[in-house]
């Protein structure tokens, strides 16, 4: 048994992938929101707030947290500094667009988060010790969940009209592409065979089910709104719930997936050894062999 | 050039574990830290099967991917191959540790000792804090081989100038030398056995070489 | 690294002989007076075939030596209670006070006589581990000299579960007290069960590599995949218990498919007794008057004495014989005339007739072909008529080996594989001889350092045999010891190892059940035990342990608490591996593969000072003898020898002054300069100071002498193969003196001397038995067996946590073993609980599902179910000795049992808890 579950980001690393995906798709979100005139600047905040909470998880996690701007020594290759980098400049910007209003700044906060949303997704495609996040699907999962799961938050902290559901729903149907794109790479990949049997266990169906619910409740306020159907008993309050409702699960199945991907479900590569070693003459016993 | 590799010659080793327990004394890693270990890997259905034992350990890759994550730079790479960790420099963010194919890096949060309670005075003798909360791994032995090179001694041959993996060795499956030495030991132990690399298709380039069978004629 | 400022570092050289297969060479490196590492003698690496270079075990030193769970001080148990669920109240007390005790009770016994009514020593002591305590335990051999009679029939596995039966076979016939394959010169190896991979020392391991290297073929046969088959060019995965058939059938091939003349007919027909002739009464037909056995002389076309000079033997073939006489028992001599005779040979194809491959492929679970097939590679590989220099000596080369392991060479069936692995070697005449088969060491006969040398002529033309009698005026009636081994097992011998190498789970058995022919034998007044613990290493371990609850005074040379010294009266610490001083022989050929090209001594100086009040066991055994009386004797003893060298030779005498109480560095300062002084001839003396600097001390050793056969041409002597007529006169004395006693308990173990071994259906034998203990086989379907792994394969390594931390990498460490196609039969995965039960009890542990495992079989490595041994009885690990009976009715003729039983296997919640059986 040479592959094992790693041990070292736990849920506190998940925390900086939730933190992250969710804040940065709310920012981009509430970006979207001030170009057109939505309420955006307590979404912003918010996103903010989820960004900085993931990246103290992790300053919590590393063992030397006091040498912790050490992180930015290595741009040159490395993905955890460029975020780094990143950061530093989303977060200072983001908070003079909460306190200005200024919209301007709001887009640029945006581009700023899109860019750190991309530079974790690509933190875990450089993780090569672990097959689950090397894979190649894992990048525009990253992208798609963080919007979706912030596009949904938004649909609590910002607006919950027709435009923001369409956007909610946009964005979960990219996530559940991803996902399934995600997943068939997986099962092509003979090394994540242990990364899939967690995907397929009840805490991974149970996050699958909430996203397809999210996804659901999503379309039944948009559809409640835009085809102006009124439902016996769903009143506007109602349909209001339905789309918070939404918006919640939405980034709560974000958050349930990312924590398995992170905490249970990263096994470490097997050693593999294309060929069993001679012992002795008279025949070899020399064969291709690869381990599960 | 000089670039510093590894051999292990699978029809050789036993699983014994010796150069675990050399490496882990010698270099006094902490309870569940193993810079050197041999897998036991099973392959076939019965009554057809393979046993194989397969020391792994830090490959010293050319293209570190360990390297190329480092956000600190901590991680860094000598001239001679060696792939090194600076644990001045290391915030402990276990990066590495992901990046790595070969599942050779390790982090402890805090001391511990092989009792529990409290240290041997084996273990207060060698315990080092600077390894508390950052990335180890094997490092080829590189203070003995510095060592052992400042006063003429040949990494590989000399015992003195050798990882102590090596040294330990008892069936002669691990072998340690400059690879870049078109006549030395290392280079004529590859020209005349049939070997392969492990995960090649990562692009790690790494300087572990694994012996199966003779050359062919 | 950390630097402190100033760092004194000192490499201190030592040995480690933990296990049997060393002993082998290693430095100690100390910082500022403390041990950090174990490196190996590098300086070694030309006179050590291991290049210096000791295994993962002696890596385990350090912890052993800054264990926190040591007991540091002397001992004494303040409950009188004795009990697994008895707290022994252990508190400190001095050394004196500790010593003192002992003493007062030793001199008791001496003036009350060393015997008890029963004729028993009232002294009886336990070491473990095949004589390597040892190496460990100082001068006490001097003081166990000084004594005088003492019991060490209480064994604690060696003796029995090892490869007990091959001692005494192998030793017989040709020396082999241990055997090994000449790894350097062979080509193809046939090993059931050996585990050289795991438990062949380092020496062995490294052989076996470079004999990997160069293309030499090893088959391994064994009912599951161990590091050696796994390391072998074919694994056979033989039915437990069944390799009797297998070897029977290899030689049957040889003798019936494929031409007599492609054997090796000169060696057959000079170096063993094939062509003596047998007569209808089983016995040879010999001289009348000389009464030297006769071979029928093909020159002269008559039987002639086996030794005439100029004589052609035939080697096979049907006579009749018009005038001679045979031997029997109690010395018969019944007269023959015209009698059918047939060669021993002759006999002995015969005999194996129908023991065809296709017949063993059955019982065997192999396939005839492939019994065939290593027939056939066997001889083709054999190099007949074939020669090599050795060291400038022209000897025959016969590059093919055969070896057995545990549980095949112990046991029933052992006597048929030992006899049938030696005849392989014999029938190509590669017994003793450059690429052949192999002894390494004698311990039943002397001297212990030259096998060689133990070699004398003896009647019949063979080597002579220490037998104890079975005459009737001279067989021990009444046991000498409470395993009774000069008693029941003739060919054991009575010198100073016989009495551990006896049936000594007997002792452990008749201390609650004795048969009521003998007199109840009482337990021994001190039981003194050093590096074993029987209460975990035995057979029904529940059994022994109540057992040793019930001896009167046990003192125990304790490294921690452990399930044996739990019932001890007083502990005292001997000071361990890296803190004590001692003088040991390495070299030559020893145990288990150590063939060097030279021998000599080695030192273990102390790298660091005795942890707490633990005392070299040399100042221990000095204490002992001078308060109890015993200083001159024991000062004669050491001056003759008994530290390893005698003190005075020719031309040199370092003897001690016999009445004073020398110190530790005295002693050994006087053994290092005899030893080098008899080693050199005189030439170089070296002392204790000088051996703490360069640690070894060799003279080339002849690598003609790792072979037996120049020796015995040398004298004109042949190996008693294939034919044991001493083995079948033996038996029926043993018989009838048993039967004049009214004994008939030993009835079964009779059936085994006979002389050419037959297939009995041996693994029926582990059926029964269930039936025995009232249960029902179809209940217990599955084999269970043990196998180890290096990192455990001795030297109590259970407390050690580096040990289990490396062992982790094994698939098989502390877990059940079991065939995946079983497992999913029973809905088990691997890291299930699982629990393997027998009618006596049942163990539980962790499953490890893999491929490389029979269906029929499950493997439990190691011996573990600790309850007392700190670390260790946490760990939580299955013991197959839990489920193992002690059983007469599975003890074969030589005492020995073996370390398998049926089984059942299924899952289960959780383990055990802590203290169920």
């Amino acid at each position: 048994m040479a592959s094992r579950r790693q041990r070292y980001w736990d849920l506190r690393a998940a925390g900086n992938f939730i933190g992250g995906g969710t804040g940065a798709g709310l920012i981009i979100t509430a970006a979207l929101a001030a170009a057109m005139g939505a309420p955006f600047r307590l979404a912003l905040a918010l996103g903010l707030g989820f960004v900085a909470a993931g990246l103290s998880l992790v300053w919590l996690e590393i063992g030397k947290p006091w040498r912790a701007l050490n992180v930015f020594f290595h741009p040159r290759t490395s993905w955890m500094t460029r975020e780094g980098i990143v950061a530093g400049g989303l977060v200072p910007l983001g908070l003079f667009a909460v306190a200005t209003g200024s919209t301007a700044a709001a887009i640029v906060v945006a581009l700023l988060a899109a860019g750190f949303l991309f530079c974790q997704a690509r933190i875990l495609r450089a993780a090569r010790g672990i097959p689950a996040w090397r894979q190649a699907e894992i990048v525009p999962l990253i992208l798609a969940t963080g919007l979706a799961e912030g596009s949904g938050v938004y649909l609590i902290a910002g607006a919950h009209s027709l435009r923001w559901l369409a956007f909610a729903l946009l964005a979960g149907l990219l996530r559940e592409a991803a996902w399934l794109a995600y997943r068939a790479g997986l099962a092509g990949t003979a090394a994540a065979a242990r990364s899939l049997a967690v995907f397929d266990a009840a805490p991974a169906r149970l996050a699958r089910g909430a996203q397809l619910a999210g996804l659901g409740l999503i379309a039944l306020a948009l559809a409640t709104g835009a085809l102006g159907v009124t439902f016996p008993g769903v009143t506007p309050w109602g349909a209001a719930v339905l789309a918070w409702a939404g918006g919640a699960l939405a980034a709560l199945a974000g958050w349930g997936v990312k924590a398995l991907l992170i905490a249970r479900a990263a096994f470490t590569r097997t050693a593999a050894i294309p060929m069993v070693p001679t012992r002795g003459g008279g025949g070899s016993r020399a064969r291709q062999t690869s381990q599960p | 050039m000089t670039r510093y590799v590894m051999v292990a010659d699978l029809r050789r080793c036993v699983g014994c574990q010796t150069c675990t327990a050399a490496c882990k004394e010698g270099n006094a890693t902490p309870p569940g830290v193993q810079w050197r270990r041999v897998l036991d890997l099973e392959a076939g259905t019965y009554p057809d099967v393979n046993r194989v034992f397969v020391p792994v350990g830090c490959q010293h890759c050319a293209n570190p991917p360990c390297m190329e994550v480092c956000p600190s730079t901590a991680t860094g790479q000598r001239a001679d191959g060696i792939v090194t960790i600076d644990y001045d420099l290391c915030i402990g963010c276990s990066y590495c540790i992901m990046a790595c194919p070969y599942d050779a890096r390790s982090l402890v949060d805090r001391t511990e000792y092989a009792f529990g309670e409290a240290a041997t005075a084996a273990e207060a003798a060698r315990a080092d804090r600077r390894t508390i909360g950052v990335a180890t791994k094997c490092t080829f032995c590189a203070g003995r081989i510095d060592a052992g090179t400042a006063r003429g001694l040949v990494p590989g041959q000399d015992p003195e100038a050798t990882p102590l993996c090596v040294n330990s060795c008892i069936s002669g499956a691990l072998s340690f030398g400059d690879i870049e030495d078109p006549t030395g030991p290392i280079a004529t132990l590859l020209a005349e056995n049939q070997w392969f690399r492990m995960h090649e298709s990562e692009g790690t380039e790494p300087g572990f070489y694994y012996i199966w069978d003779k050359g062919k004629l | 690294m950390s630097t402190p400022a100033a760092r004194e570092i000192r490499n201190v050289p030592s040995y480690c002989y933990n296990c049997v297969a060393g002993p082998d060479l290693m430095t100690v490196r100390v910082e500022n007076g403390v041990a950090t590492r174990i490196e190996p003698c590098h300086a070694a690496a030309t006179i050590h075939p291991g290049l210096g270079r000791v295994c993962v075990k002696a890596f385990g030193l350090v912890q052993k030596t800054y264990n926190p769970h040591r007991v540091l001080a002397p001992m004494k148990r303040t409950n009188p209670r004795k009990g697994r669920d008895e707290d022994p109240g252990f508190v400190a007390i001095s050394w004196d006070e500790a010593l003192d005790t002992i003493a007062a009770r030793l001199r008791d016994i001496r003036a009350r006589g060393l015997l008890d009514d029963a004729g028993l020593p009232r002294v009886a002591a336990t070491f473990g581990h095949g004589g390597t305590p040892q190496s460990y335990m100082g001068t006490f051999p001097a003081f166990l000299s000084a004594w005088g009679a003492i019991d060490y029939s209480f064994g604690s596995g060696q003796g029995v579960k090892c490869v007990h039966s091959e001692h005494l076979y192998g030793e017989f016939w040709h020396r082999g007290f241990t055997v090994a394959a000449d790894t350097v010169h062979t080509r193809y190896i046939i090993s059931c069960g050996t585990n050289v991979e795991v438990s062949g020392g380092v020496c062995a391991v490294r052989r076996h590599a470079d004999a990997r290297i160069r293309g030499v073929k090893r088959v391994q046969v064994e009912p599951h995949l161990s590091p050696t088959g796994a390391c072998s060019a074919e694994w056979v995965p033989i039915k437990p218990k069944t390799d009797p058939a297998f070897l029977l059938a290899l030689v049957h091939a040889l003798l019936f498919e494929h031409e007599r003349r492609a054997l090796d007919l000169p060696f057959l027909r000079e170096r063993t007794a094939s062509p003596y002739l047998i007569g209808p009464d089983g016995y040879y037909l010999r001289d009348p008057t000389s009464f030297k056995p006769l071979l029928w002389d093909e020159a002269t076309g008559a039987p002639v004495p086996f030794d005439t000079p100029g004589a052609r033997p035939a080697l096979e073939g049907r006579f009749t014989i018009a005038e001679a006489v045979t031997r029997g028992p109690d010395d018969e001599v019944r007269p023959q005339h015209n009698v059918a005779a047939r060669t021993a040979f002759t006999a002995m194809a015969d005999a194996v007739q129908g023991y065809t491959p296709d017949w063993a492929g059955g019982i065997c679970d192999i396939p005839a072909e492939t019994i065939r097939r290593i027939a056939a590679e066997f001889l083709e590989n054999a190099c007949i008529g074939e020669t090599i220099e050795i060291d400038g000596e022209t000897l025959p080369f016969r590059p093919v080996a055969v070896t057995l392991g545990k549980t095949v060479n112990n046991g029933w069936g052992a006597y048929e594989c030992c006899w049938a692995r030696t005849m392989l070697a014999t029938l190509v005449g590669a017994l003793e001889v450059p690429g052949g088969t192999l002894g390494t060491t004698v311990r039943l006969n002397r001297p212990h350092e030259n096998r060689l040398k133990s070699v004398q002529p003896g009647e019949d033309g063979f080597m002579v045999a220490h037998f104890n009698s079975t005459g009737r005026k001279d067989w021990l009636a009444v046991p000498s010891g409470r395993n009774a081994h000069r008693t029941l097992v003739p060919i054991v011998g009575n010198s100073p190892w016989a009495q551990a190498l006896g049936p000594t789970h007997l002792a452990w058995m008749f201390s609650s059940d004795a048969p009521k022919e003998w007199p109840a034998p009482p337990l021994p007044e001190i039981w003194f035990a050093f590096r074993t613990n029987p209460a975990i290493s035995f057979w029904d371990t529940a059994e022994i342990g109540r057992a040793m609850a019930r001896m009167p005074f046990i003192v125990a040379f304790a490294y921690t608490f452990d399930e044996t010294n739990h019932m001890a009266d007083i502990l005292l610490p001997d000071a361990t591996d890296l803190e004590s001083t001692q003088l040991i022989r390495v070299g030559g050929t020893k145990f288990v593969e150590q063939h060097w090209a030279h021998h000599g001594v080695a030192l273990r100086a102390p790298a660091v000072a005795p942890q707490g009040e633990a005392r070299d066991f040399t100042w221990i055994s000095t204490e002992l003898a001078r308060r109890a009386g015993l200083l001159e004797r024991y000062n004669a003893a050491l001056n003759r020898g008994a530290a390893g060298a005698a003190l005075k030779g020719e031309g040199y005498d370092f003897s001690l002054a016999p009445e004073q109480a020398h110190d530790v560095d005295t002693i050994w300062n006087a053994v290092c300069q005899a030893a080098t002084a008899e080693l050199s001839h005189g030439a170089e003396v070296h002392d204790l100071d000088w051996f703490k600097r360069n640690g070894h001390y060799v003279v080339p050793f002849k690598r003609e002498d790792w072979y037996l056969y120049p020796t015995m041409v040398r004298l004109g002597l042949r190996f008693e193969l294939p034919y044991q007529e001493r083995l079948l006169r033996v038996g029926v004395e043993l018989g009838r003196r048993l039967h004049e006693q009214g004994i008939h308990w030993w009835d079964h173990q009779l059936d085994e001397y006979v002389a050419i071994p037959q297939w009995h259906d041996v693994p029926e034998r582990w059926v029964q038995s269930i039936r025995d203990m009232g249960g029902d086989p179809d209940d217990y379907p599955l084999w269970g067996i043990t196998t180890k792994v290096m990192p455990y394969t001795t030297g109590n390594n259970a407390g050690i946590p580096l040990m289990h931390e490396v062992s982790a990498n094994l698939r098989n460490h502390g877990a059940v073993v079991i065939n995946a196609t079983t497992a999913a039969s029973l809905g088990i995965a691997t890291g299930d609980w699982v629990e393997v039960r027998s009618p006596i009890g049942a163990t539980r542990g962790r499953a490890a599902v893999v491929q490389g495992c029979r269906p029929d079989t499950v493997v439990i490595p190691g011996q573990f179910e600790h309850w007392k041994t700190p670390f260790a009885k946490d760990l939580a690990f299955p013991s197959l000795n839990t489920v193992v009976p002690l059983s007469l009715a599975l003890t074969d003729a030589t005492g020995s049992g073996a370390d398998v039983v049926r089984v059942a296997l299924r899952k289960v919640a959780a383990p055990a808890e802590a203290g169920a059986a």
